[in-house]
């Protein structure tokens, strides 16, 4: 192993490079226990803010199995009680972050490193000194929806569940009284319910844009659910690992090959099922005008889908919004035509619109109708690199 | 750090709380009062709101029509003006001074073409012409309301000027800039200045001897005190605008001091290595340390490191000791009011294409090749040879439009081929009556004072014109003769004829450093690859940046007085401002409004002026450090504010809502429909 | 594309209403010399002035379609030509956008379109104007106009 001034060394000899993948896991106890998959991820970030790495981290405070909010800590034992993986919390932590001059670890989805890097390119967010750690991500649900497939799939009540994991393609539940319920996730999908529908057609299923991709896919045998296998993907994250491992915080050994292969076979898998789901849900439509018009026709342009939109960078005041008036009755939304157009290269698909819109209208699907043609013919994935966005660009081939 | 270029409403802008538009509509004589129905026009635009007054004049540019808005003004003290005519890009300066002198600020103006796009477009449908008319002043009349009062804003301008290039349109410009009391630092990345004029036996179409009437001006440029030359030096960075240049100049090492050499060439005479001399267009060689060439101004030699074996032969030589192998590039930084760019051109290299067998067979050369066979100074001392053998051809074939007016290479005419053609046949045939000229051209372009009459004289000298273009040139493999197959035009018959020499007329184009002086001084380039001027026309020495000119090829195919009255033309041009002290920027910029703006940044490259910054600082308490324009380099195309998406950026007198205002009204509603 | 459009005056029938941005340097002046090369175009369009083809906001082009344009025309400078150096590289691009946004939305392609005219091309202005006043009326009005609105 060539050792250029981009590895870091330490009194242990371990090598840190990015490219690298590991199986790793907390060395304390309690995190171990209730994290998500061995409470690497939560020990990592607590790490950092005990060696300096940074000034604070994101994690997510829990309120139920269903609610949390995401606060920025510099108190480590704050960091190390929110383990756990929480599929019902949708959240994007891009915006969080934005305009606040942090050096900050934070855990992120695909979404979330994709709103994080699009921040970055619009000057809001400084990437040198934010550290992603990302988890793979199969989806999110949305807890609204969650509460009501609970009671009506499961017929379980929500308060009662205690725990909740995806094994095999099932959702499974598990109740106060220890017991298991499971579903598979096309059955419930098939329903209407399971994961948020911008999920099922995400194709960003293990982040390689953050600096670090964490999840537990292809942790097998014995470890399988207790550890978590990580692929360095950035100097930074080699720092993060490096820095968790020399302050004693985690553990980690090499992957087995069983256990790489595993979890880039699932990775195409999902993202089969991602474009297959994109096909599903942008079917070819006649008579566009008409349907968007009575998709938008109940906005009350409260304006939440632009404020919680991570890769919009915008104050209050901007052009979808200040050159808006109701009284103009149009037959189009002049607010959502500029968005249309200002999101068409650089929609990530996150879902965040949909799930804010007080009126429930499918925000996501209807960007998307719009980014998806201009983001294939442009070939750019907004978040993915540091690609310009080609709206900004001054000169492209189009 | 904004300055404050839109002043707030003051008496002189008289924009009170109520806006009174005033709408004068032009009938220009029957050009558009024969078509469109200005009294119903004018009625109809007389009931929108803000309107006080209308009126209908024959024509409104004349003195009583102006005089009609004037009195108007001070009648029912109007506010902003409308004027409904012909089109703005010609008449708007005449009705932005009338209402100025009436004290109303000249962006209160709002001009609407109801002739160049209505009544003359429409001249069959008179109904139609007239709704358009009242739509198209409507849409005015509602901007009109929105126009906000601009002021030009002024810079001052350091009375010193750059001038890149020492070309003869270079020298010239530097020289009258010079003899007006203005320091001038003039940069030449050669060795010595003249540029390719000093490479020339003599000049069309007096024929004169080149170096004796370039030689003279190269020195009262080294004599004047108000130059500085730059020799063997580049400019490396560009920064500001009009009135306030920051340049940084590198200067080569020569690897000895100028201040210690005599120019003697001792040096060169001891150095070991020979290589060829591009002065010499290859032909013939030099030292690796070498004089440029007798005239060279300064009179320094230079030591070429690359070549250089450092045998240490050429310090022993030297008297005065001022060899140096350890120069290190230097630098100056100059602050500069104007720049002129005269950096001239190359020809074109036939060589890649074989163009009629160059590179191929030896006895085919360029034009500028043979320019330096016939110059008494030359490799050869002014003896025409051939390669091959280095005899003295008999037979000369000239092509011409080599490189030039051909779709394969380049469409434009070079505009001097053809003239230093028939130049160069002449030289030789007066050399050596003996020799045969044949030139096989296209057409014969002679425009300009005793051109044609160069070309009368070449034909009484024997010269030889054939029209056509050669379709095959091949060599003899044993004499090294040119055979070309070429069909007479005129003559309509295939020809085959033989050579000792093929000279081919090569065009002018752009040099490899092009690019660079380009971006330096953020220019365009036109069609022909060429730096362009502002107006080709009108304006065909100023660019579109303020503050910078073009003289000379740099600029476009032109001969030496061309060249040299544009340098003179830019030295004019740029008195103006060396002698004001003071810049008058557009009006029109971009203006960015920091409460709203997101520092995003996205504005930055879509200026080609380079005119946004970030702030260094946090806005106020914001944490975010926002855009800035600077008003000096802007110059109001708005590109920038279409892309920025909080809405910050406003381009003035083109606000959002200034153009939506014409928008919105180019529509209306029907009531009744029938 | 015949240019002998100019002596019928067929007035009868409905007249599209379309929005024409030009630039001033280029297609501005196509438009002048459109006038002053007398050559005959239908009575639609309506053109509004900007300095430059990359000051063309599609912010302002969704509004003329919202107010009832039955098509919205972009125009500039030939490329290389653009008065600022590029500014219609970036109209370019813009309009990309715009694009792909007014083709998805379901209006037809007729409705937008793009076009460089030099302030020479007066006869090629004419001809625009008079294509696309043609290709709308066989369309019909934007299913976009305002009721009543004219
Ligand atoms: C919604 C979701 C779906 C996932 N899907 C997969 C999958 O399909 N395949 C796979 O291999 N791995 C998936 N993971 C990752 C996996 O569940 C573990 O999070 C990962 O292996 C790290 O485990 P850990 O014990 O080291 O993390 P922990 O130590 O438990 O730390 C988890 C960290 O993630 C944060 N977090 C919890 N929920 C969220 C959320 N909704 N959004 C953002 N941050 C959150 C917590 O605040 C905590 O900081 C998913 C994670 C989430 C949140
Ligand atoms: C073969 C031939 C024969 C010709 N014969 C005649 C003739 O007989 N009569 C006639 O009227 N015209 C003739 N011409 C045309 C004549 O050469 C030009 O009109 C004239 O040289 C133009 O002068 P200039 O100053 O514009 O350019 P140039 O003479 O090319 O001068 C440009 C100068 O700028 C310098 N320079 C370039 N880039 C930089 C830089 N980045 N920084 C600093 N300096 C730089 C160059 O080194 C050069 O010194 C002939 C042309 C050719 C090709
Ligand atoms: S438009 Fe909606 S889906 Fe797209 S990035 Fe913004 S919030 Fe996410
Ligand atoms: S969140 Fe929904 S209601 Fe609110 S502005 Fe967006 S689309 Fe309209
Ligand atoms: S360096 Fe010395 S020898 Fe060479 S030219 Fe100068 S003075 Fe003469
Ligand atoms: S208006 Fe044009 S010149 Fe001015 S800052 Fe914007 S892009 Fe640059
Ligand atoms: S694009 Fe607009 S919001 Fe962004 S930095 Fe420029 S002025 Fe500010
Ligand atoms: S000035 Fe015409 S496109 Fe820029």
């Amino acid at each position: 192993m060539s050792q250029d001034s981009q590895t870091i060394k330490t009194a242990h000899q371990i090598v840190m490079q990015k490219g690298e993948m590991y199986v790793g896991w907390s060395t304390k106890e309690d995190v171990r226990k209730r994290g998500g998959s061995g409470g690497l991820v939560t020990s990592m970030l607590a790490a950092a803010l005990e060696k300096k790495l940074v000034d604070a981290v994101v994690v997510l405070k829990k309120m139920n199995e269903f609610e949390a909010v995401p606060i920025i800590t510099s108190d480590v034992n704050e960091v190390l009680n929110s383990a756990g993986s929480l599929h019902s919390v949708p959240s994007n932590f891009a915006k969080l972050i934005a305009n606040r001059n942090l050096k900050v670890a934070l855990p992120a989805k695909g979404c979330d490193v994709r709103g994080i890097i699009e921040q970055g390119k619009r000057n809001a967010i400084n990437l040198d000194n934010t550290f992603i750690v990302g988890l793979n991500c199969g989806g999110s649900m949305h807890p609204v929806v969650t509460r009501e497939m609970l009671e009506v799939m499961y017929k379980i009540k929500p308060e009662d569940v205690h725990g909740e994991e995806i094994e095999k393609g099932k959702l499974i539940f598990e109740t106060k009284d220890g017991k298991e319920h499971a579903i598979t996730i096309d059955e419930l999908e098939e329903k209407g319910y399971g994961r948020r529908e911008s999920c099922r057609y995400c194709t960003i299923k293990i982040p390689n844009n953050a600096d670090i991709a964490c999840g537990n896919w292809g942790v097998t045998g014995d470890l399988a659910g207790k550890a978590t296998f990580v692929e360095i993907t950035s100097e930074k994250g080699a720092k993060l690992l490096q820095n968790a491992i020399d302050a004693g915080y985690i553990q980690v050994q090499k992957p087995d090959e069983k256990g790489v292969a595993a979890r880039s076979k699932i990775k195409g898998v999902m993202e089969g099922l991602g474009k297959k789901w994109k096909d599903k849900v942008f079917v070819p439509m006649d008579n566009r005008l008409e349907y968007f018009r009575k998709e938008l026709e109940n906005c009350i342009d409260c304006g939440a889908c632009k404020a919680v939109c991570p890769t919009c960078s915008c104050g209050d005041v901007s052009k979808c919004t200040e050159f808006h008036f109701r009284g103009d009755a149009y037959r189009m939304s002049m607010y959502h035509l500029v968005r249309f157009l200002h999101l068409a290269d650089s929609c990530i698909g996150c879902g965040q619109c949909a799930d804010v819109c007080p009126v429930d209208i499918p925000l996501t699907r209807l960007y998307r109708r719009f980014a998806n043609p201009v983001q294939e013919q442009l070939k750019y994935e907004p978040g993915m690199d540091m690609r310009k966005p080609p709206f900004f660009e001054a000169k492209l081939e189009v | 750090m904004s300055d404050s270029t839109e002043s707030k409403s003051t008496d002189i802008n008289k924009d009170s709380g109520e806006k009174r538009v005033g709408v004068f509509v032009c009938e220009c004589g029957v050009n558009i009062g024969g078509v469109v129905n200005t009294k119903a026009v004018a009625e109809y635009i007389g009931t929108l709101p803000g309107v006080k007054v209308t009126s209908v004049n024959k024509f409104t540019c004349s003195d009583s029509g102006q005089a009609d808005i004037q009195n108007k003004i001070k009648e029912h003290n109007l506010n902003r003006v409308v004027v409904a005519a012909c089109s703005p890009k010609t008449h708007e300066p005449t009705f932005r001074a009338c209402i100025e002198q009436m004290g109303l600020n000249q962006y209160f103006l709002e001009f609407v073409n109801i002739r160049d796009h209505c009544s003359w477009i429409h001249m069959w449908e008179k109904e139609k012409a007239t709704e358009k008319a009242k739509d198209l002043i409507r849409m005015g009349v509602e901007r009109a309301k929105l126009l906000e009062p601009l002021q030009a804003s002024e810079v001052p301008v350091t009375d010193k000027a750059l001038v890149v290039g020492a070309g003869v349109a270079g020298m010239q410009a530097a020289l009258d800039l010079a003899d007006m009391g203005f320091q001038v630092y003039l940069v030449e990345k050669e060795p010595s200045i003249g540029g390719r004029m000093a490479r020339f036996d003599k000049v069309f179409p007096t024929n004169d001897c080149s170096i004796c009437i370039l030689g003279p001006k190269m020195v009262e440029v080294a004599r004047n005190k108000n130059i500085k030359i730059m020799s063997y030096s580049e400019v490396k960075a560009v920064d500001g605008y009009v009135g306030n240049f920051n340049v940084k100049v590198e200067h080569k090492p020569r690897y000895l001091d100028v201040t210690k050499c005599t120019g003697c060439a001792k040096c060169s005479e001891v150095c070991p290595v020979e290589v060829p001399y591009d002065f010499n267009e290859g032909f013939g060689t030099r030292k690796a340390i070498y004089v440029p060439f007798p005239q060279a101004v300064p009179l320094r030699a230079v030591l070429d490191k690359e070549n250089c074996i450092s045998c240490k032969a050429c310090a022993k030589a030297c008297q005065s000791g001022a060899i140096n192998y350890d120069m290190q590039p230097g630098f100056t930084d100059l602050n500069v009011g104007v720049i002129i760019g005269a950096v001239g051109f190359k020809t074109y290299d036939p060589e890649p294409r074989h163009d009629f067998g160059y590179g191929l067979y030896d006895n085919v050369i360029t034009a500028m090749e043979f320019e330096r066979l016939l110059n008494a100074a030359g490799p050869t001392g002014g003896h025409v040879v051939r390669p091959s053998d280095c005899k003295e051809p008999i037979r000369v074939g000239f092509v011409n439009c080599v490189g030039s007016r051909d779709k394969a290479t380049n469409i434009y005419c070079s505009g001097v081929c053809c003239m230093y053609t028939i130049k160069n046949a002449q030289l030789l045939k007066e050399k050596r009556p003996e020799t045969d000229h044949t030139i096989m051209y296209m057409d014969i372009r002679t425009p300009f004072r005793g051109y044609e009459e160069s070309y009368n004289r070449s034909r009484n000298l024997g010269v030889k014109f054939l029209r056509g273009r050669p379709s095959e040139v091949k060599e003899d493999p044993v004499t090294k003769n040119i055979k070309v197959r070429v069909e007479d035009t005129l003559a309509n018959e295939i020809r085959n004829l033989e050579f000792d020499l093929l000279v081919l007329a090569t065009g002018i184009v752009p040099h490899e450093g092009i690019n660079q002086i380009q971006q330096l001084l953020k220019l365009s380039k036109a069609a022909d690859g060429l730096l362009m001027e502002a107006h080709p026309k009108l304006r065909p020495v100023d660019t579109t940046i303020d503050g910078v000119f073009l003289a000379g090829v740099a600029s476009g195919p032109k001969d030496i007085p061309y060249a040299v009255s544009q340098g003179s033309a830019c030295a004019s041009r740029a008195t103006i401002l060396l002698k004001n002290k003071k810049a008058i920027t557009e009006g029109i910029t971009a203006v960015v409004n920091p409460d709203v703006c997101a520092g995003c940044g996205v504005c930055l490259p879509m200026c080609p002026f380079q005119a946004i910054k970030m702030d260094e600082t946090p806005y106020l308490n914001t944490g975010i450090k926002k855009a800035n324009v600077v008003k000096a380099l802007c110059k109001g195309c708005g590109t920038c504010v279409t892309a920025c998406p909080t809405g910050a950026l406003e381009q003035s007198h083109f606000k959002n809502e200034q153009v939506l205002a014409q928008v919105k009204n180019v529509f209306k509603f029907q009531e009744v429909v029938a | 594309m015949s240019s002998e459009a100019a002596a019928a005056p067929k007035t009868n029938g409905w007249e599209p209403k379309i929005v024409a941005f030009c630039c001033n340097w280029c297609s501005y002046g196509g438009a002048d010399s459109a006038g002053m090369g007398r050559f005959q175009q239908p009575a639609s369009a309506r053109i509004i002035r900007v300095m430059c083809s990359g000051r063309i906001d599609p912010l302002h082009v969704f509004n003329a379609f919202l107010e009832g344009a039955d098509a919205v025309l972009v125009t500039g400078c030939h490329i290389g030509d653009c008065h600022y150096v590029n500014g219609n590289d970036k109209t370019k691009i813009k309009y990309k956008f715009l694009e792909n946004v007014v083709r998805e939305l379901g209006l037809e392609k007729e409705r937008l379109q793009l076009n460089w005219i030099s302030a020479s091309e007066g006869e090629k202005f004419a001809n625009f104007i008079r294509d696309v006043t043609e290709q709308i009326k066989k369309i019909g009005p934007s299913p976009l106009k305002p009721e009543g609105v004219v």
